[in-house]
């Protein structure tokens, strides 16, 4: 995957990562109208497709910013896949069960299947470790807070009156703690992380 | 809890372990996949924590700036879908072609397009203020090397952003990029009724410089009350 080449549409990618509002109005003038059409069509309206748009873009936005996300399809097509398999999630969801959706991936295109998928793992990786973290006792939570927005260890450690190596040790210890929570849940194993 | 496991993966994280712990480690990873998969699961809670904290305030000022874009795309944009018959696609290809034929020399907009500076009224009856009543007469006359220096004198003795937005003005109409840009800056960033005038024509400022794509990032600051929205809009449109 590392050596696959970037395709040029990777501008988007980091025009969201850079919070560039030209670019983030050129994918709503170019990309977003088709999602509009696909939703409007599948039981939505215009404000159903804006949220899922908006979910969309802070979820790229993240990826980008944790995993230097680089794109290697085109903007288009792994866009509006995103988006469209979010609005059948949602639909699925709320409907009680029975809903028949046209739901095939083509599969004609590689690429872009890998690059959702990835995108899909990320998202629901995200939601985990967020969950596990709310797990964590008040102590932990405020000491990766702190650690990981002020990022010198000294200050944090000034903060929360302790040593240093104290901060130090805790923190290893909390996102250990989370780790181990994480291994041994079932979900993440259908994750396949590694 | 496996406690010691996870003070080596945070000190190995932190690059804090000697050549020979750190070769120990390595071997570990290839050799021991359990461990190899703790390890992995720990560095990517490390990367989530890291942008879930340090990048808070992005994604902050990033939702803010979606929900304004967003809010703005899908209130001008209700796309009306006509349905064209077969033969109505033939008649709009051919349309289009001719027209793209005689318009063929769709360029980018200019500066000179849409550059309509405002009268200069400073001067009041009975008013005796020499250096004004020059500058005022040089800007209206559109002769605006001449009022720079006028508004440079006057500028020493009071400061207005008045004075200072047709000083810049003058600056932008004299080709000063640099210093007009200064000057429409400082106004931009200041709380005067000048501070939508002077970002207006920060933008021209690139407009005429030729640096669209800073044009209109400059342009898409400007809140939609200012007096002259619709040209804010047609020049975004024309940008396009």
């Amino acid at each position: 995957m590392a050596n696959a080449t970037i395709h040029p549409d990777q501008i988007y990618i980091d025009g969201l990562a850079n919070n560039d509002s030209a670019i983030i109005q050129s994918i709503y003038k170019k990309f977003v109208p088709k999602v509009v059409h696909y939703i409007r069509n599948n039981s939505g309206d215009d404000d159903k497709a804006q949220d899922v748009v908006q979910e969309i873009m802070i979820l790229l936005f993240n990826q980008a910013k944790t995993k230097k996300l680089q794109l290697t399809c085109p903007f288009d097509a792994y866009f509006f896949l995103l988006c469209k398999r979010k609005w059948l999630n949602e639909i699925k969801k709320s409907s009680n069960k029975g809903v028949t959706i046209d739901e095939d991936l083509p599969s004609n295109n590689e690429p872009t299947e890998e690059m959702v998928t990835e995108t899909e793992v990320f998202d629901e990786k995200q939601q985990l470790f967020d969950l596990m973290f709310q797990k964590l006792g008040d102590k932990c939570q405020e000491l990766l807070k702190l650690s990981f927005t002020i990022k010198s260890m000294e200050e944090v450690a000034e903060k929360l009156n302790v040593t240093y190596g104290y901060v130090r040790k805790k923190k290893s210890l909390c996102v250990g703690q989370l780790t181990q929570w994480i291994q041994e849940t079932n979900r993440f194993k259908s994750l396949k992380i590694i | 809890m496996n406690e010691e496991r996870y003070i080596l993966f945070g000190q190995y994280l932190d690059n804090e372990l000697s050549a020979e712990e750190k070769t120990n480690f390595d071997k570990q990873l290839a050799e021991d996949p359990e461990f190899a998969s703790a390890f992995e699961i720990f560095k990517e809670l490390n990367q989530h924590l890291e942008n879930k904290f340090g990048n808070a305030n992005e994604l902050k000022a990033f939702k803010k700036n979606l929900k304004s874009i967003s809010k703005e795309h899908f209130k001008t944009k209700k796309p009306k879908v006509v349905a064209f018959k077969p033969w109505q696609y033939a008649i709009a290809a051919s349309v289009a072609i001719l027209v793209g034929l005689f318009v063929f020399q769709n360029i980018n907009p200019s500066f000179e397009d849409y550059n309509n500076p405002e009268m200069a009224t400073f001067i009041e009856r009975g008013d005796v203020n020499e250096n004004l009543k020059l500058a005022q007469d040089a800007f209206n006359a559109k002769n605006y090397k001449a009022a720079i220096p006028y508004f440079e004198a006057i500028l020493k003795v009071n400061k207005s952003p008045e004075i200072q937005y047709f000083f810049a003005v003058s600056l932008l109409e004299d080709n000063q990029f640099q210093k007009a840009e200064t000057n429409l800056s400082e106004l931009k960033s200041g709380t005067s009724i000048y501070k939508n005038k002077a970002t207006w024509y920060l933008a021209l400022s690139k407009l005429k410089q030729e640096e669209y794509k800073s044009c209109k990032e400059i342009l898409l600051t400007i809140p939609d009350d200012f007096e002259d929205y619709d040209q804010v809009q047609e020049l975004l449109n024309e940008l396009d």
